[in-house]
């Protein structure tokens, strides 16, 4: 009898370490530490390198503040996210992008609308963060993607930046025809093509007045990109047609046409300023420019891009007042230095300008027009899916199975069954 | 009376296993069942009963079937040429002779890798850019080279030939083990009845390393049906859905697109497609063992 008794009292204990295991850090984390220190989490996709400086600056500024910066790597940033918080343990200040406005409407973002610093910020910087005049998240700098060119090729061969679409597909054809690879891509990721194709949608078709209200009706789902974006697609694809893309590029990586172009075997690559270091790396002696993709008419040409992330504090944070001031310090002169400092971008923050430096020397037209748009992460509810299934529809149009319109009824559809989701 | 109050005792000895088991798998299971027929989503703050739109949306999406078919292809033809490969495997390196033992763990070796490694290293070895290895062999002997992850029509069978090398000798090891157990005066009498290698092999070796060949085969066709990371490194599901598998677009709907409804939808579907499938390589490995015995 005494040896059941044991036993039955070892299991409950056994049965009482997996009880206490599940429920045993629900608090602690918010009580405050005995010197006064307030512990913020900030939870990030980009790396703690491209924001050392301002993390630096910020521990200058408060300190009071201990910012514990976790970075997740952006494949799995949403799936942590989201799971932590819906089980309302999310970090305090969570480095937003494409899903803010679906964050914001299940209310787990704070609303800043009234706070003072976040009229410091341009409109364009603060739309992709809004939802019904009401702003969650304050942007950080801008991401851009044009095309990157290797200045001595262009120089040998006697090629000058294309002003116009046409002169694109002219001088490809003229390096290709002397035995020199255009342009490189990584198409084995769906991103590249559909970057590239939607520079040439900001060109012909964003830049129209006419086209102002296009988002907004897509995201309703009266608008269609079948229809409205087809011609300018269809322009895009002569890049396919002509064979300056070609499928092997499906089975490069990101990073093996990086190498390609980095080593000097093709004249152009589009990318952004994230590559450069690696670029360098790999060839310290590469002379490197960058244009914007052009249109059929001759202008500053578009480049792709918008707020690079923002920073949102979640609804459910228990130091609200100390994010807050965290933000608040970021909508400074000083700290938006800091950021730009690891990492290449526009500041958002009103009547602020940063050189960006000479390699971006022939993308100065279209900055100073203020030509840099992603629709999808500026103003679509469901950006990236969509842009995921347009892209790897694109993989078949270069692939020879669909064409470019069943490609943009792909991501029509993606569309279409999100809103029927989320409805 | 004694016994069966000790088994109590046992039964509450592994309960804290078995609890844990209720909450980390069966609950889940459970709880997709029930979401699959709702229409949760992480961004949607409220929940319904939406029946079997799920289901009925997941049929209709192509891109969706095409993962499955991609699957159940791959998941058939990885437990055929594993198990065929690694038989023959088994048959000729079961032998005392010098050097042997290095050359079986030199087929064993990539099991030993993990899987991403595996994949990236086969995505630089089937690359298409100049130095990709497979296609400079190609080229040297005079071929032309071929885009082994950029093609549609390939890439699926590209993913699957890294697995077959990588888990070949796996299943060797376990047939090895078995094939050391048939009893030797078996093939002597097979030798005085004057029977050749090719009918030794099919009438001795086979049906008596039957324990061996179910085991493996429910293995490598459940692994094969779950296929993921090899997926995930070497081609991300692409070029376009050419190599999407049901986990990938699990993946892809419930956590890059919110759906979760959807996912759990698949997820039941998948639980189901694994249960009909094992159930009848089952019902077929039964019936041989019947057969031989």
């Amino acid at each position: 009898m005494k040896k059941k008794a044991v036993t039955l009292l070892i299991c409950m204990l056994m049965f009482a370490t997996i009880l206490a295991g599940c429920s045993g850090e629900t608090k602690g984390s918010s009580e405050k530490s005995e010197d006064g220190v307030v512990k913020l989490r900030m939870m990030g996709y980009n790396p703690e390198s491209t924001r050392a400086t301002y993390l630096k600056y910020l521990d200058e500024q408060l300190p009071n503040v201990d910012i514990e910066f976790e970075f997740v790597a952006l494949d799995n940033f949403n799936n942590v996210l989201n799971s932590q918080l819906q089980a309302g343990e999310g970090p305090d200040i969570i480095e937003v992008g494409g899903e803010t406005k679906l964050l914001a409407k299940a209310n787990y973002l704070l609303d800043l609308t009234s706070k003072e610093f976040t009229s410091k910020y341009t409109d364009s910087g603060l739309k992709p963060y809004s939802v019904d005049d009401k702003v969650y998240a304050t942007p950080l700098q801008s991401w851009f993607e044009g095309i990157f060119y290797n200045k001595a090729i262009f120089k040998e061969n006697n090629i000058e930046v294309p002003k116009t679409w046409d002169e694109f597909i002219a001088i490809s054809k003229e390096l290709s025809d002397k035995g020199i690879k255009p342009q490189i891509m990584g198409a084995q990721s769906w991103e590249p093509m559909m970057k590239q194709s939607i520079g040439l949608v900001n060109n012909e078709f964003y830049a129209d007045e006419e086209s102002k209200n296009f988002d907004e009706a897509f995201n309703e789902g009266e608008a269609k990109l079948a229809e409205e974006w087809l011609p300018a697609v269809k322009e895009w694809s002569r890049v396919i047609e002509e064979g300056i893309l070609t499928e092997e590029m499906l089975g490069l990586s990101y990073d093996q046409a990086l190498d390609q172009f980095a080593t000097g075997k093709a004249a152009m690559w589009e990318s952004g300023p994230w590559a450069v270091e690696t670029i360098m790396e790999k060839n310290p002696d590469i002379e490197l420019g960058m244009f914007p993709i052009p249109g059929k008419e001759e202008g500053d040409g578009w480049l792709i891009g918008g707020p690079g992330s923002a920073l949102a504090i979640n609804a459910k944070s228990e130091h609200i007042d100390e994010a807050v001031k965290v933000l608040e310090i970021t909508a400074t002169e000083e700290a938006q230095e800091a950021l730009v400092k690891d990492n290449a971008g526009s500041s958002f923050l009103e009547g602020m300008a940063v050189d960006l430096g000479e390699i971006y020397e022939d993308s100065e037209g279209a900055f100073k027009a203020g030509n840099v748009y992603a629709p999808w992460t500026a103003v679509w509810t469901s950006g990236n899916p969509i842009v995921e299934a347009y892209g790897k529809s694109l993989q078949e149009v270069l692939a020879g199975v669909k064409t470019v319109e069943e490609a943009l009824k792909d991501a029509d559809d993606v569309n279409e069954n999100l809103r029927n989701t989320l409805k | 009376m004694y016994n069966k109050q000790r088994e109590r005792v046992f039964m509450l000895m592994i309960l804290p296993a078995f609890i844990g088991f209720m909450i980390l798998f069966i609950a889940p299971t459970a709880m997709s069942f029930f979401y699959s027929l709702t229409n949760w989503s992480v961004y949607n703050s409220t929940l319904e009963f939406v029946g079997l739109e799920n289901f009925k949306l997941l049929f209709q999406d192509k891109k969706t079937v095409a993962a499955i078919t991609n699957t159940i292809k791959y998941a058939l033809l990885i437990t055929i040429f594993q198990n065929v490969i690694a038989i023959l495997l088994a048959v000729f390196l079961n032998k005392k002779t010098a050097g042997m033992n290095f050359v079986k763990s030199l087929v064993f070796l990539p099991a030993v890798l993990s899987i991403l490694v595996v994949g990236f290293l086969f995505q630089y070895i089937m690359t298409s850019a100049d130095y990709g290895l497979l296609n400079n062999i190609i080229q040297f002997f005079g071929g032309e080279p071929v885009n082994w992850l950029g093609n549609p029509k390939i890439a699926l069978y590209s993913v699957l030939a890294t697995q077959v090398w990588q888990w070949a000798g796996w299943s060797m090891v376990i047939y090895i083990a078995n094939l050391k157990s048939i009893d030797s005066s078996l093939y002597e009498a097979a030798d005085i009845d004057g029977a050749g290698p090719i009918r030794k092999f099919f009438s001795v070796t086979l049906p008596l390393l039957y324990p061996a060949v179910s085991f493996n085969i429910l293995m490598s066709l459940i692994g094969g049906m779950k296929v993921f990371d090899v997926i995930f490194a070497m081609t991300k599901g692409g070029p376009g859905y050419a190599t999407e598998t049901i986990m990938t677009t699990m993946i892809r709907e419930g956590f890059n697109s919110g759906r979760n409804a959807y996912a759990s939808a698949l997820a039941v579907v998948f639980f189901i497609a694994v249960f009909i499938l094992s159930r009848i390589v089952i019902t077929f490995l039964n019936r041989w063992e019947r057969k031989i015995s």
